[in-house]
């Protein structure tokens, strides 16, 4: 069974983001990443674009609108790597 | 002339951690390298605040982190290397190197203040910081500085010396870091102590009458770094030395005033 692309993820946060002692069970695909969530904050969302920038070869234009959106969660950031590499 | 009070102090290195470990190191000096370094386990941070934390960064808040905890807050940080975090500057140059774009996280934190920055984010001490890089004597030019901020009225300060092992890439041209270490001291006002640039040589007719003989022949060049030599002279008991730098016209002298049990020595 292939992993899906949202356990995939999970994965890339955690080893981006130097995230000691969280494993991708830990991570719900719904929950917030960023403040009150996880805890990220707005340099992990500058690593996190390029790592996956890097992994999934996707661009991601700063004015893209709903770019807060795309990043709020682990689903919503599925959802968008979906879109941009069916484009 | 300077004069200051050293409150406390703490060493740290890989596999030299304990106060035991450091005495028997001032009385027999070794290269605490090989085998498996102690990691910094950093318990007191939360992991979200850790993570972004160098290696260097690590042996600075485990070794500075509790002479903290023992004082009162909000003092100022004088926090000297001379060559900083080469592993991060060595691992960015690679990247532009390939071409690849830089990892934001570690290019934020390659300025050489961003340990400084780092501890007054996570201790939340607004005092203000300074971050100093000196030749071989950056020591000396830290101690100064902390002394000058207790002139302007600080009761105490934080003076913290660290540097890390380079990449062997630099082997060439950085010598006078053996291995990673970190050191730091907790400064008052006080007069137990006095480090002063450029002693007097003696005269010549002098110097047959003077048995100090310390005074005439140039320092020793010690095969361990410099700020490792003062912790080595505190845990000895040494009441002057001298040090100067490999290519530096500067030279220092050292003195204890009283002895660490507060009884003037003179």
């Amino acid at each position: 069974m292939t992993q899906s692309l949202e356990q995939e993820l999970k994965s890339l946060v955690i080893d981006a983001l130097g995230l000691e002692d969280i494993t991708p069970d830990d991570i719900e695909n719904t929950a917030p990443l960023f403040g009150d969530g996880l805890g990220l904050d707005s340099v992990d969302a500058l690593e996190l674009g390029l790592a996956l920038q890097k992994r999934y070869k996707i661009t991601i234009d700063p004015e893209t609108r709903n770019m807060r959106d795309h990043f709020s969660s682990i689903a919503n950031l599925a959802a968008f790597i979906r879109n941009q590499q069916a484009a | 002339m300077f004069t200051f009070s050293i409150a406390q102090w703490q060493g740290w290195a890989e596999n030299l951690v304990d106060p035991q470990e450091w005495e028997r190191w001032a009385r027999a000096p070794f290269c605490p390298l090989g085998g498996k370094p102690k990691t910094s386990k950093l318990g007191f941070l939360p992991p979200i605040q850790r993570r972004r934390l160098s290696t260097l960064a690590r042996g600075v808040f485990e070794c500075a982190w509790p002479l903290a905890e023992k004082r009162r807050r909000n003092a100022p940080l004088v926090f000297a290397s001379r060559h900083g975090e080469t592993r991060r500057s060595f691992q960015l140059l690679q990247t532009l190197a390939a071409g690849e774009p830089l990892s934001p996280t570690s290019f934020c934190l390659s300025v050489h203040n961003a340990i400084a920055a780092q501890w007054s984010i996570m201790r939340g001490e607004t005092a203000e910081s300074v971050a100093l890089a000196a030749e071989d004597d950056g020591l000396e030019h830290a101690f100064i500085e902390a002394v000058l901020m207790l002139r302007a009225g600080h009761e105490e300060v934080l003076v913290v010396v660290a540097e890390e092992r380079p990449p062997s890439a630099y082997a060439r041209w950085i010598a006078d870091v053996p291995h990673s270490y970190v050191t730091a001291f907790q400064l008052r006002s006080g007069n137990d102590w006095s480090l002063t640039l450029n002693p007097v040589v003696p005269s010549p007719t002098k110097l047959t009458r003077d048995t100090d003989s310390m005074q005439l022949a140039p320092p020793p060049t010690p095969l361990w770094p410099n700020p490792l030599n003062l912790l080595r002279h505190l845990l000895l008991g040494t009441l002057s030395w001298q040090h100067a730098g490999a290519n530096s016209p500067r030279r220092w002298r050292w003195t204890r005033n009283s002895t660490p049990s507060g009884q003037p020595t003179a």
